[in-house]
């Protein structure tokens, strides 16, 4: 595919008021009911960097989330929002507050969007958030032709660990991505999100919380490998394929759910290379996206 | 199926319904495994030609649901007739040409799916009333109280083979073996609306795609490894998952034919015999009347 520039739009999203049904209970894995505060809306004193697995929350995201009330529009603000992309509020007491998109979850749509914590205390459901949406369509020089990419703002590439090849044939053993992730993950765990197109929503993660029987931690910005998993259009099982995403909710008590990551990168294993490191890792931080 | 169970303290509920036509939009296409647009029937409406024991997959055919697909207009009332419906329940067209045709359902797909003998599915068309004898939800077994019964109408569950052997386990016969990495679309969502999707059922793509299931049939008793279907649809190491095939073949990655829900617990609670006769063809079709007559089953402890 020829490297066409990517266009960048102007986007419209407001600020998520949470919403539940006439019961305030959903029922956890075990089969208790629990109230599932954090699930939208604006989530203060969560940011990158926290563990998924520290509050007593479902879905949580740090920051944000952005919707829009007609369902159309609403898919689009989802679909075409990358994570890195600029946001600013227009209205409300957090007028001119500037911060970045982190991610997006599924469904019916929803942005979430990184904000320093005073802006984020200033901010209220309902508040205009404009988003610079741009992103969909990149095809950085070097990246091996068997590897798709998406939902990544062009600038960010270069401030994640994301080693692109110099430009080789195809086939050539030295033509592959290598990516820094936090721990590469069994297909077997992928739960809510298998099926859906791998732009507008995210792939929820079935991890057991630190301790003996489960993996290290997980913190959100990480960037997390799943194996056996193509997101190229929809995400399902291709064997030998991996996928990269960027955690930008914290787990959730609900059956088949848990953290979640919006996939940026996609191919063949042979092409896409994650080097796990469960320590050192470093993914989207607020440093990287100039959060306060 | 010899298991003792509460049948005796369930009700039973006439709910209503109707065939519910097939729904697009104006974009069309959808995407496959490798890229390729498709647009393909299957969804919605009377879908001719597949019953019970007929293969799943193999149809240029997307999601397909064998039967009618039925739903109710008000909203509040269609969740009731999901949830509430149960694989096995007898279903009978109230008006139209088939009036009086007696079908079963045998899943759940956001619809209520039913299958109809082919005669009477001929002259079913969208807008047809039906009428749902809906029972089902609530059986336990109190012999095995790990494990979950969801969705099954007591007399399905009594017209299984296997039940309580003496080491305490539920001997449940099944046509396939699913494993943990087949489950697609419908994970995460509550165990009593629509199904789980298995992946790994792609006729005629790449090796890459195959989990082995090309060979499932509509009606399959099928054993999904690791689910936890207790509290709705997950992951869980060490749980076991009995499902009936009620959807067919897809061509949307990360979907393929789908296995409603009947029983969920511990994998040590049951005890599995392979059997390619697992289907529900072998206790429901091609007479769905012998559900009414059914006796009541066995009596609660």
């Amino acid at each position: 595919m020829s490297a066409l520039r990517t266009v960048a739009v102007n986007l419209l999203g407001l600020v998520e008021h949470p919403a539940l049904g006439g019961s305030p209970y959903r029922i956890d894995r075990d089969g208790r009911p629990y109230v599932p505060a954090g699930d939208g809306g604006i989530v203060l004193g969560l940011q990158l960097g926290d563990s998924v697995f520290g509050l007593a929350a479902d879905h949580a995201a740090p920051g944000a989330c952005l919707v829009h009330p007609d369902p159309a529009s609403r898919h689009a603000l989802a679909s075409y929002a990358c994570i890195g992309n600029q946001a600013w509020v227009r209205t409300g007491q957090a007028a001119g507050a500037r911060g970045a998109v982190l991610g997006q979850r599924g469904e019916e749509g929803r942005v979430i969007v990184g904000l320093g914590q005073a802006d984020l205390a200033r901010l209220r459901p309902g508040d205009e958030v404009a988003v610079r949406a741009c992103g969909q369509g990149l095809r950085p020089p070097g990246l091996p032709a068997d590897v798709a990419i998406m939902n990544l703002d062009p600038g960010l590439l270069a401030r994640l660990p994301v080693e692109l090849p110099p430009s080789s044939p195809p086939g050539d053993d030295a033509a592959a991505v290598t990516v820094g992730v936090r721990m590469t993950v069994p297909s077997r765990l992928a739960g809510n999100g298998i099926g859906r197109p791998s732009v507008g929503w995210d792939l929820d993660l079935q991890l057991p919380p630190p301790g003996p029987d489960g993996a290290g931690d997980l913190l959100l910005g990480d960037l997390v490998a799943v194996t056996d998993i193509d997101a190229r259009y929809n995400m399902g099982y291709r064997r030998g394929w991996v996928t990269v995403g960027v955690v930008m909710h914290g787990t959730s008590p609900l059956p088949g759910h848990g953290p979640g990551i919006t996939p940026i990168l996609t191919g063949p294993a042979g092409s896409l290379r994650p080097r796990p490191d469960p320590v050192g890792h470093e993914g989207l931080t607020g440093a990287v996206l100039k959060l306060q | 199926m010899k298991v003792t169970t509460n049948a005796d303290r369930l009700v039973r509920q006439v709910l209503a319904g109707e065939v519910w036509p097939a729904l697009a939009d104006r974009h069309a296409y959808r995407v496959g495994p490798d890229g390729q647009p498709f647009l393909l029937p299957g969804m919605g409406g009377v879908t001719l030609g597949v019953h019970c024991a007929d293969p799943a997959t193999g149809y240029a055919s997307d999601h397909l649901e064998p039967g009618a697909s039925i739903r109710h207009r008000d909203p509040g009332a269609n969740m009731a007739l999901q949830f509430l419906t149960c694989v096995g329940n007898q279903v009978r067209v109230t008006a139209g040409p088939a009036a009086g045709a007696l079908g079963h359902v045998i899943g759940q797909h956001a619809y209520v799916l039913v299958d109809f003998p082919e005669a009477a599915a001929a002259d079913l068309a969208p807008g047809d009333p039906v009428t749902v004898l809906a029972t089902g939800q609530g059986l336990s077994l109190p012999d095995h109280p790990a494990i979950t019964v969801k969705n099954c109408d007591p007399g399905l569950l009594a017209g299984m083979p296997g039940g309580t052997r003496p080491d305490g386990r539920l001997e449940v016969h099944v046509a396939a073996r699913v494993p943990a990495e087949a489950i697609g679309a419908g994970v995460g969502m509550i165990s009593e609306y629509a199904n789980t999707d298995l992946m790994g059922a792609y006729q005629g793509l790449g090796e890459d795609l195959s989990l082995g299931l090309e060979g499932l049939r509509i009606g399959d008793i099928v054993a999904l490894a690791d689910a936890d279907h207790r509290y709705g649809r997950g992951y869980r190491a060490g749980y076991l998952t009995i499902g009936v095939i009620s959807t067919g073949q897809c061509l949307l990655f990360g979907h393929g034919p789908g296995p409603s829900t009947l029983l969920s617990g511990p994998a040590e609670s049951f005890w599995l015999v392979d059997d390619p006769d697992a289907n529900l063809a072998r206790w429901l079709h091609p007479q769905p009347e012998a559900m009414s007559a059914v006796p009541a089953p066995r009596e609660a402890r």
